[in-house]
């Protein structure tokens, strides 16, 4: 459903535009009339060609890894997807279930979910971590949950115009140019963050959510920031705190007690640094940036 | 006699997978089982986890109603905690539900269920083409309009929540946001926006205010007579084209609905608990029994679930969600005299199983029942009525009639925030139960809430989709989906498109397959997917 606010292009365009068949889509497709079942055994027999599979949602193994409890016309979605894997040019996954194996891999992980190339932040995953699309790519992931659908649309543009091979992908199979820079990358609160300066409860028009509120934007890969979410704002902007959820530990910590939206620290200090900080350093900067910081860094800043 | 198997897909594990199973016979529906094929473990993975783990994992239950999701975990966890919510963050949660709904409007119409306009089977009426130019996916002008003009709504829940979906901007004590003016000038123009360029002149082919008048199913009739700009409205096209092809008749189902009411007013509910909810909410909740044409409220404590014929291990017993354990079956065998589906059968104590939807919503609106403030409309109750009970086509109409009231009820959240007010104040944690509810587009939602140790007990989702799709219960009484197809014509059996209709008039959450087989022989006619 994200995937249908995408603008340039627009879901409609992109299948009028860039001549892109969506062979089968679970809300929007539509060929009733023609025999679909029939059409996915020729992509598997290599009958009708088939460019890009897009997956959504977690490979569900369970029960005791039969997929049983996923089934779709009597056959566990799983088998499908083995199958399919095997003919597609290319392989994308789209979303925390379908890179890594999202909340429902989470602890007790009740339906042995995983990802199509990763459980988690190991390699492997249903598909196993040699697999190689037809085109030569391993599975590219495009995680968040959910993800952005400029992510989706932009990677399906570079395949359909010829541009993928411009692409680079990060040891967790991520397009580079999206999950190069951090979240934190064009927050609006990021002077806040540079003088220390907290927000220390919700409902504020001041301060950065990183050192009370739990926020992961200084940790997390995406482009949230730079692009914005349903082209006016963002989760920090508005003042929601970062959940990580463009990498494979999402949800953190397993949601255990005491974890959701608070900063864990040990002696006042944040567990986990902004990436690439040392402790050391890290404490030195604090202490620099308490003494330096403003006035006005500590006042009202996102006024009505 | 050739198996037809139209769409069959290894994708789409956002709204699951349903399938429905419908035998004919001479022409007609005879048998139907609705059966919910993926099982997702939310509740189990719920437990012992922090209490506002809901807060994160819930609203990605679902794509499209993710704010619903997170209003009732947030008010669940008010209740629980005996929170204080200022009047802001009331407005500013309601706002979020509002948006989303009139997001889900034109995306279920155009993208769902209009596109079976253009079925060959309706050829030889005399709307066909324009149903083809207008609705046709991804080409069709209404179509094109309508999908890309339903983001715009959901820009204002990112002013407000950062994103949709998937934003948890609403926590126990208020929101996390604190909007500035430009925030509220800018969401007024998106609503603008969207009245300007689709709502009017695309939708109704009228202002808001001349659609407004419309009180009764004749004040609608004589609407669309009064002039073309009416009658050729997407509105005014759709109800003359589902009345010439008989949308309006088959699809009954159990004739008893249920709404929990929704949108709390700003004033009235700063001080959540679950006993109070009811004399708190604008649009009022209820039962409606239509054999009896009575109304009454409707209150969390009469809900019911059986799990007889579903695949988890939990007796016989009818209980109350907060006594479920949700222990799944190690094998899910189908088999359609003992268990063949994921969902409950969720049930009433007294009226037994009742239908969720905007139908039920705007049924309860018509009743006398609850406070004298809260909102009141008899229009779709009129309809229902002169029309002699629920159908396709009225389903479809009680929709999209919500959008008009929820575009005022967004001005008013618009109006009434105090820029400089409280949006949070902060709660103290305990222990507790707790249970939150709200209307997503499709119907009644709720969740129950059972924190013990400053962590997760038991925490139970029910669904709009909980009472529609679910199979028969501990009586044998089928749910209202089952229900409603029963009796459905069948005019060519191997494109068995009215079976698809009655399915997706009830909005399920679910990707949805239907199988149509021949009561006599058990041999399979057709197979495709609906929604």
């Amino acid at each position: 459903m994200s995937f249908l606010n995408a603008e340039e292009p627009t879901a409609c365009d992109l299948i009028a535009d860039f001549g892109i068949n969506i062979l089968w889509h679970p809300s929007l497709g539509l060929e009733l009339g023609t025999n679909l079942q029939n059409m996915l055994w020729d992509c598997i027999s290599g009958k009708i060609p088939l460019d890009i599979l897009v997956f959504e949602g977690s490979v569900i193994n369970a029960p005791n890894g039969t997929g049983e409890w996923n089934r779709f016309a009597d056959r566990p979605m799983k088998d499908w997807l083995n199958d399919l894997s095997k003919v597609a040019n290319f392989v994308v996954a789209v979303g925390d279930c379908a890179t890594w194996g999202g909340i429902p891999a989470m602890s007790p992980n009740p339906t042995e979910s995983e990802g199509l190339q990763f459980l988690k932040r190991t390699k492997g995953g249903f598909l196993g971590k040699d697999f190689h699309s037809l085109s030569g790519l391993p599975v590219i992931n495009i995680p968040g949950c959910p993800a952005h659908p400029d992510w989706i649309t932009q990677i399906l543009v570079a395949i359909a115009t010829g541009r993928i091979s411009d692409i680079s992908l990060d040891e967790l199979h991520r397009p580079e140019t999206f999950f190069k820079s951090f979240t934190q990358t064009g927050c609006t609160r990021n002077v806040h963050f540079a003088y220390k300066a907290s927000t220390a409860e919700f409902g504020q028009r001041k301060g950065c959510l990183f050192y009370d509120l739990g926020c992961r934007g200084p940790m997390t890969h995406s482009s949230c920031n730079r692009i914005l979410w349903n082209r006016v704002s963002s989760k920090t902007r508005a003042g929601m705190p970062c959940l990580g959820c463009t990498e494979p530990e999402f949800p953190f910590y397993d949601l255990k007690p005491g974890t959701v939206f608070k900063t864990q620290t040990v002696m006042g200090v944040p567990k986990e640094l902004p990436t690439g900080v040392n402790k050391k350093d890290y404490a030195l900067l604090t202490m620099v940036a308490k003494d330096s910081i403003p006035a006005w860094a500590e006042e009202d800043f996102f006024t009505v | 006699m050739t198996i037809k198997t139209l769409d069959i897909s290894p994708v789409g594990r956002v709204e699951g997978d349903l399938d429905v199973r419908v035998e004919i016979d001479d022409g007609q529906v005879v048998n139907a089982w609705t059966h919910a094929e993926l099982f997702r473990g939310f509740e189990v993975i719920l437990r012992g986890k922090d209490p506002q783990a809901g807060l994160i994992v819930t609203p990605r239950v679902c794509g499209i109603c993710g704010a619903s999701h997170l209003t009732s975990a947030a008010w669940a966890l008010d209740t629980a905690w005996g929170t204080e919510v200022p009047r802001n963050a009331i407005l500013a949660r309601n706002l979020g539900q509002i948006v989303e709904t009139i997001q889900s409007i034109p995306r279920y119409f155009y993208g769902l269920f209009a596109i079976d306009l253009t079925n060959k089977k309706y050829q030889h009426s005399p709307f066909y083409e324009e149903a083809c130019r207008r609705f046709a996916a991804f080409t069709g002008k209404s179509y094109e309009i309508g999908i890309t003009i339903s983001s715009k709504p959901v820009e204002i829940y990112a002013l407000f929540g950062g994103q949709w979906p998937h934003s948890s901007y609403m926590v126990p004590g208020g929101v996390m946001c604190a909007p500035t003016l430009t925030d509220v000038t800018r969401a007024w123009s998106i609503l603008e926006y969207f009245r300007t360029n689709w709502l009017e002149p695309v939708w109704l082919g009228c202002s808001l205010e001349r659609y407004e008048q419309i009180k009764t199913y004749d004040d609608f009739m004589a609407w669309i007579d009064e002039n073309p700009n009416h009658a050729n409205s997407d509105l005014g096209f759709y109800w003359r084209m589902g009345l010439e092809i008989g949308l309006d008749k088959y699809g009954v189902g159990v004739g008893k609905f249920v709404t929990w009411g929704y949108l709390p007013h700003e004033d009235r509910y700063q001080k959540p608990t679950i006993e109070g909810r009811n004399a708190a909410t604008i649009m009022k909740s209820g039962v409606y029994n239509s054999f009896t044409d009575t109304h009454v409220l409707m209150d969390q404590s009469f809900t019911r679930e059986n799990t007889i014929r579903s695949w988890y291990d939990e007796g016989t017993a009818d209980v109350h969600p907060f006594d479920r354990t949700t222990k799944p079956s190690q094998k899910n065998t189908k088999d359609f005299d003992k268990a063949y589906s994921w969902s409950s059968a969720v049930s009433h104590e007294q009226f037994g199983r009742l239908e969720a939807g905007p139908l039920a919503r705007q049924l309860v609106a018509g009743g006398e029942h609850g406070e004298s403030w809260q909102h009141q409309d008899g229009f779709i109750l009129d309809a229902f009525k002169q029309m002699g009970g629920a159908n396709i086509h009225i389903r479809q109409l009680a929709r999209v009639h919500e959008i008009v009231k929820l575009y005022r009820q967004a001005e008013h959240c618009l109006r009434e925030f105090k820029l400089n007010d409280p949006w949070y104040i902060k709660p103290q944690e305990k222990d507790g139960r707790g249970w939150g509810a709200t209307e997503a587009s499709r119907g009644a939602l709720c969740h129950w809430v059972d924190i013990e140790g400053g962590k997760i007990k038991n925490y139970q989702i029910m669904a709009p989709s909980t009472w529609n799709i679910g199979p028969r219960d501990g009586e044998g009484c089928k749910g209202p989906i089952e229900e409603a197809l029963v009796g459905t014509p069948i005019f060519d059996p191997t494109d068995p498109v009215e079976v698809g209709h009655v399915a997706r008039s009830f909005d399920s959450c679910l990707v949805c397959t239907v199988h149509a087989h021949d009561a006599k022989t058990g041999e399979e006619l057709a197979r495709f997917r609906t929604a």
